[in-house]
């Protein structure tokens, strides 16, 4: 409770710190100060020193696995602040807004974490989205960014309209809104009729819905566009804290109601995965800009995150907050150096080693934990994925596991050739001013990478603390 | 025949009489003005029954509202007779066979319905429609979400100011 509340509260004093001070680098430091304050909050009620104590008719529950994810996703965007901050401040006329709205969608991803309900899935999703599409949109001269905005909140608003839908009719075969399937003995008409066909219809639909809003394919059309177009260091916010919280949100129900899909379930979830990674790895090639490869990436990693739910363990479990803090942290560097590039495509990169030789052997980190390469955390994540399907489901899912192994080498590709731009290929990489201090940054995240990639053991253990 | 009898007839009349001219007035506008006041007796309907929250609510929504909406988007299309666009055969056989559909859906549901046949809506009684009661429901057990939803419609607003206002 102490995340949800707190983050709600630390956006009203966003709003009201535009107000009382215009100076930028003043704004970013509340807002650092803000995420500070939210991360040792999450903290104590993790580890039950102390919480707000508010009956909420078991509507949300709080258990270690939620806060848990609550600390990495506001960890991370900790990390965020510090790193891209100053970037953040400078798009659009009202940096002290955007930060608020970032406190907003964090308090949805504390809500994801930690739903009972239906009813609360859908305010958390909403309060998470509503946010971001404004963020997209917050460049208002730039017509990519008014696009990606539209386009955003469109597509953003059909997803939510089918969620509606399922969780309609979830509730008309239940007669409640718990994500158990309880079916409510007061309500007589739905004990003395059988709806059968209606809770998987539901289901079905929450699926579509969820696949949307992570991206998984064949719902991935708005992601590179999206990505694209919205200014990179909302980009960098999007692809990584709120697309994990989706997982967990996706992950939380369907952990308890896969098999209530019926005996096709894991046929439409293996179909998904494949096409995922098959869409999100295969595109990712062609790219020439690295901007929306990155994209495109995202969408392949949603595949591996997705295994997640083929396991449903105390492996993916594990996994899955392994998985979205490798992720956040590998993801949230690589877009901090893009935004002091100032050419996008995978020649602006050439010649980035010998200028800045700091910069590119993080980086390289960063895109090595992308694809999975040993001794970093991305390597563990993928791991720790793979291994709970294979420990759930025996080796009926080992054709699974080895296509995703082969779509991993594929991604080898792309992230390499950022790589040898920046090492193998001459040029003069042009970058914006690169502070000591965000040198400073990139290599304490560099560490993080390499210290869980070697012993993952190292953040898991928090979570058995 | 009692006071409320009258109401209900005289209610029950204007409603279908409305919904009728809906359907059958050449001008659009005079379309959406007829709906207004179908949703005006179904209101009053709603009182007759004792749920006056829905009532309010079915005329500020709907009849406020939504017709609002209706009305503009109708004025900013500019319809007339030349503009109009061709129906052909198949839009309307389409229309007429989804329409159709579901009239035969509400007439198995109220043909199925045993406990309600061959008796009259109680009027008066009951409390379900009062505010109070909603109000009991939405500060007792719904009270988290009712409050959380606040979080959406700041950032929603902040959202609005961020992108609506002038630079």
């Amino acid at each position: 409770m102490n995340a949800i509340i707190l983050s709600a509260l630390l956006g009203v004093v966003m709003m009201f710190s535009s107000i009382l001070t215009e100076n930028r680098t003043i704004i970013r430091n509340i807002a650092i100060a803000g995420l500070l304050i939210l991360l040792i909050g999450n903290l104590l009620n993790t580890y039950t020193v102390y919480s707000f104590n508010i009956d909420s008719h078991n509507m949300l529950r709080f258990d270690k696995f939620g806060l848990f994810f609550n600390s990495i996703a506001i960890a991370s965007t900790l990390l965020y602040a510090i790193l891209s901050g100053s970037d953040v401040v400078k798009v659009g006329n009202y940096p002290a807004e955007s930060f608020a709205l970032i406190f907003f969608a964090l308090c949805g991803v504390a809500i994801l974490s930690s739903y009972n309900t239906l009813l609360m899935l859908f305010l958390g999703i909403e309060i998470m989205s509503i946010p971001l599409y404004i963020l997209t949109g917050s460049d208002k001269k730039n017509l990519k960014s008014n696009e990606a905005s539209l386009k955003y909140f469109l597509m953003g608003c059909f997803s939510t309209g089918i969620l509606l839908m399922g969780i309609t009719l979830l509730y008309g075969a239940s007669g409640n809104f718990n994500i158990e399937s309880v079916h409510s003995t007061s309500n007589a008409v739905t004990t003395s009729y059988n709806y059968g066909i209606l809770a998987p219809l539901g289901l079905i639909l929450i699926f579509i819905s969820m696949c949307f809003k992570v991206s998984a394919a064949p719902f991935h059309f708005w992601t590179p566009d999206v990505y694209d177009g919205a200014p990179s260091v909302f980009t960098s916010f999007m692809a990584t804290i709120v697309k994990a919280a989706g997982f967990i949100a996706f992950i939380k129900l369907f952990s308890i109601r896969m098999a209530d899909l019926g005996p096709s379930s894991s046929i439409i979830l293996s179909t998904i995965i494949i096409a995922t990674l098959l869409v999100g790895n295969i595109t990712a090639v062609f790219q020439q800009s690295v901007k929306r490869m990155l994209a495109y990436s995202s969408i392949a990693q949603a595949g591996f995150m997705l295994f997640a739910l083929y396991g449903n363990n105390d492996l993916s479990s594990e996994g899955i907050l392994l998985y979205s803090a490798a992720y956040s942290i590998a993801t949230i560097g690589i877009f901090a150096i893009l935004i002091k590039m100032k050419d996008y495509t995978f020649d602006g990169y050439n010649g980035l080693a010998k200028k800045q030789p700091l910069v590119a052997a993080a980086n390289t980190v960063f895109l090595l934990s992308l694809a999975g390469i040993p001794l970093t955390a991305g390597f563990f994540a993928k791991y720790y994925m793979l291994a709970s399907a294979l420990k759930s489901n025996g080796h009926a899912v080992l054709w699974l596991v080895i296509v995703a192994v082969l779509f991993a080498a594929v991604s080898v590709y792309y992230y390499f050739r950022v790589i040898q731009a920046m090492y193998f290929k001459e040029g003069e990489a042009e970058t914006t001013e690169i502070s000591s201090k965000f040198k400073a940054g990139l290599v304490v995240m560099a560490i993080l990478i390499i210290l869980i990639g070697i012993n993952p053991s190292f953040l898991l253990n928090w979570f058995y603390f | 025949m009692s006071a409320t009898q009258i109401i209900f007839w005289f209610l029950s009349a204007l409603a279908l009489v409305s919904a009728l001219m809906v359907l059958l007035s050449k001008n659009p506008v005079h379309s959406v003005l007829w709906l207004i006041s179908v949703f005006f007796a179904i209101s009053g309907h709603y009182i007759l029954l004792n749920a006056q929250f829905l009532a309010i609510v079915n005329l500020i929504v709907y009849a406020g509202a939504i017709m609002v909406l209706f009305l503009f988007v109708i004025m900013l299309m500019n319809l007339n007779k030349d503009m109009e666009p061709q129906k052909n055969m198949w839009m309307k056989l389409a229309g007429a066979i989804s329409g159709g559909c579901l009239l035969m859906i509400l007439v198995s549901l109220v043909r199925q319905a045993t406990e309600i046949g061959g008796k009259v809506a109680e009027m008066k009684t009951g409390n379900i429609g009062l505010i109070g009661n909603l109000g009991k429901v939405l500060f007792n057990e719904y009270v988290v979400p009712f409050e959380i939803s606040s979080v959406l419609f700041l950032s929603a607003m902040v959202g609005a100011i961020v992108i609506g206002k002038k630079d």
